[in-house]
């Protein structure tokens, strides 16, 4: 039966493969030139001329990566609706599960080879997909610093094995269900959307208690004022933690309350008569020089107010993709086992 | 003693409709059996409960003397070819053929490279490229490449024309000539089975109307013909299967072991056309009858 079933795939998978070695020798003659760059990018500091290392590595491999992401992030869901979806339901479709069926080998058995050699062969697909890319990637990845990031956690290291066994069962599901093969397979894609989506906005944030830090205003770099039509008011950007995924962060009084207007016309009054903006363009005092105004007023904020950031610390990144990684296993063989109860009882 | 098909009670039904009910039958093995009734009379639904693609809502068959598809070894002993003859159109014929080795214990290559070579077709073909006759012929080629106990085959000629259906019919017969193997055979060409098949299972609006050896079916019905009147004079043992009037004359087709002796009919053989269509003729006026009910209540 394992011949036969991946005599049946053989088309789809070479297709898949296709892809999966264009990539790779991409990445191969790529890869070690960009890994040379980011090397010298450690010892330039040395000569002073880490700038043009660091365009050419960001003009470079920075143009190609989202390429190559795009195909890792879409690749599981690709997977789920070619692969998973026309499985049983082009056999219900054509007719032919009436040949399959009544061969000398039990449903039983028919469905779980399907599954093992059809599902297996997209988890690999997905996981080789996404080790080449985090292979070829990393350079870019510890410049930008940026892991927890929708675009590298989706795409890269063991998360899109999830991904994929995930897609591949709900595909099947929808096919054993639908009975047909289009229909499943725009099933397949719309949930498999309407899954991911609000899982990495809503829920991944929430997989772990994030962790609260109070840092004073007077070291952070990212914040000023800003004049609108209605006066000046107080500014704090986000706050990059390097490869964190960050929850909030928030400017909290001693006595809790926000930096107010009125706070500000209590405080810092040389600060508000600063300048001549014109109102309604806004202007950010945030770089360049600071006027004395703007240093005695920050500092007087760092008294009564400090930062609250909340997040998941970098340090639990392969934790977080363990977790998701295990999740969407889950699910996989939740449906897994449903179309496959489904099958063997109610296709009958 | 193991019955080729063994049916108590059967029945199947989709949602409120019934496509098989009260289904009893004990074919013995060793026969060549027609299976014959309208469109849409049960014949495949009887067929694939029979083969395990379908389970049973009431009742409980058995094939062979075990529950259908509850094993490999079980479902290697049933060849099955099923409605329009379905086939990876995608693969090649010889494919086909690894399939069938892989996936059945007692898979017979010789046999089945034999009978492509008999046919003339070329093991290197697409499926997909074969005409109705072909693909009927390796489907058929698959199922007794099983070397199986059971042939069931599921309207198998009725896509075919004339010619391709009497070599398929032909080759059918020299497989029954060849092995040990029971064969049920469904039709609603009554012509087709009368040439192959020496038992008769009449099946129309989802229920059994008659089985049994063709010959001993032949011998207990007959066509009575007088002068016009009721048959309420008929002997108990009679069963009446169908009633015609014109302005003088009555035709009744009975069923009935004992000889009619009654004088004011003249009792004629009955062809085994005439019989099945008796038998459902009857079954779609009792349809009719019970549509007409409905109506009038509603």
């Amino acid at each position: 039966m394992t011949w036969f079933a991946w005599r049946q795939f053989r088309v789809q998978a070479f297709l898949v493969l296709g892809f999966l070695i264009a990539f790779a020798v991409f990445f191969a003659i790529t890869g070690p030139h960009y890994a040379s760059l980011f090397n010298d990018l450690t010892t330039c500091k040395a000569k002073g001329d880490c700038n043009s290392i660091t365009n050419s590595l960001v003009n470079g491999q920075d143009t190609y990566f989202p390429f190559a992401q795009a195909f890792s992030l879409v690749l599981p869901g690709l997977l789920g609706m070619f692969w998973g979806a026309p499985l049983v339901s082009r056999e219900l479709e054509s007719g032919t599960y009436r040949l399959a069926w009544t061969q000398g080998v039990t449903r039983r058995r028919w469905v779980l080879t399907k599954l093992a050699v059809v599902g297996g062969a997209s988890m690999l697909a997905a996981g080789l997909m996404s080790f080449m890319l985090t292979w070829w990637a990393s350079p870019i990845d510890t410049l930008n610093a940026n892991r927890f990031s929708s675009l590298i956690f989706d795409t890269s290291y063991i998360a899109p094995i999830g991904y994929a066994a995930f897609a591949f069962a709900l595909g099947m599901t929808a096919g054993v269900l639908w009975r047909r093969t289009v229909p499943a397979m725009a099933t397949t894609l719309g949930v498999y959307i309407a899954v991911r989506v609000p899982f990495f906005h809503f829920v991944r944030p929430h997989l772990m208690t994030p962790v609260t830090r109070v840092r004073s205003l007077k070291n952070v770099g990212n914040i000023g004022f800003e004049r609108t039509q209605n006066g000046v008011s107080f500014v704090a950007g986000d706050t990059n933690l390097r490869n964190a995924l960050s929850f909030s962060s928030s400017i909290v009084g001693k006595h809790g309350g926000e930096v107010t207007q009125r706070w500000l016309g209590d405080h810092c009054r040389a600060l508000l008569l600063l300048g001549n903006p014109s109102p309604g363009k806004g202007v950010k005092v945030t770089t360049g020089i600071r006027p004395k105004a703007f240093t005695d007023c920050i500092d007087k904020i760092a008294v009564t107010f400090h930062q609250v950031l909340r997040y998941q610390p970098a340090n639990r990144f392969w934790t977080f993709q363990w977790i998701e990684m295990s999740i969407f296993i889950v699910l996989a063989l939740l449906l897994s086992a449903f179309s496959y109860w489904w099958v063997r009882r109610r296709i009958a | 003693m193991i019955f080729a098909l063994q049916a108590t009670d059967l029945g199947k039904r989709y949602g409120r409709k019934w496509a098989l009910s009260n289904c009893t039958l004990d074919i013995p093995t060793g026969h060549v059996v027609g299976l014959v009734g309208p469109n849409g009379a049960g014949k495949t639904t009887l067929l694939h409960l029979a083969v395990g693609l379908l389970t049973p809502s009431t009742g409980a068959i058995n094939v062979l003397g075990e529950g259908p598809a509850t094993s490999a070894e079980q479902l290697g002993r049933i060849g099955f070819v099923a409605q329009n003859t379905p086939v990876y159109e995608s693969l090649s014929i010889e494919t086909h053929l690894k399939m069938g080795a892989a996936l059945n214990p007692k898979w017979d290559s010789q046999l089945a490279h034999r009978r492509l070579h008999d046919l003339g077709l070329d093991p290197s073909q697409r499926a997909g490229a074969l005409s109705g006759g072909q693909r009927a012929q390796l489907a058929l080629t698959l199922a007794i490449a099983k070397r199986p106990s059971l042939l069931l085959l599921d309207e198998p000629v009725a896509a075919l024309d004339p010619l391709a259906r009497r070599e398929f019919l032909a080759t059918l017969m020299e497989v029954v000539a060849e092995n040990d193997v029971s064969v049920i055979l469904s039709s609603h060409v009554v012509a087709d089975l009368d040439r192959v098949c020496d038992y008769l299972v009449v099946l129309a609006a989802a229920r059994v109307q008659a089985n049994g050896e063709i010959e001993d079916l032949l011998n207990s019905h007959h066509r009575l013909v007088g002068s016009r009147r009721e048959v309420d004079s008929l002997p108990p043992s009679a069963h009446i299967v169908e009633v015609s009037h014109t302005e003088r004359q009555t035709t009744v087709v009975v069923a009935s072991e004992d000889p009619i002796l009654d004088p004011t009919w003249s009792v004629e053989p009955l062809t085994l056309e005439d019989l099945v269509l008796a038998y459902m003729a009857q079954a779609e006026e009792q349809r009719r009858e019970l549509v007409r009910t409905k109506v009038g209540e509603s």
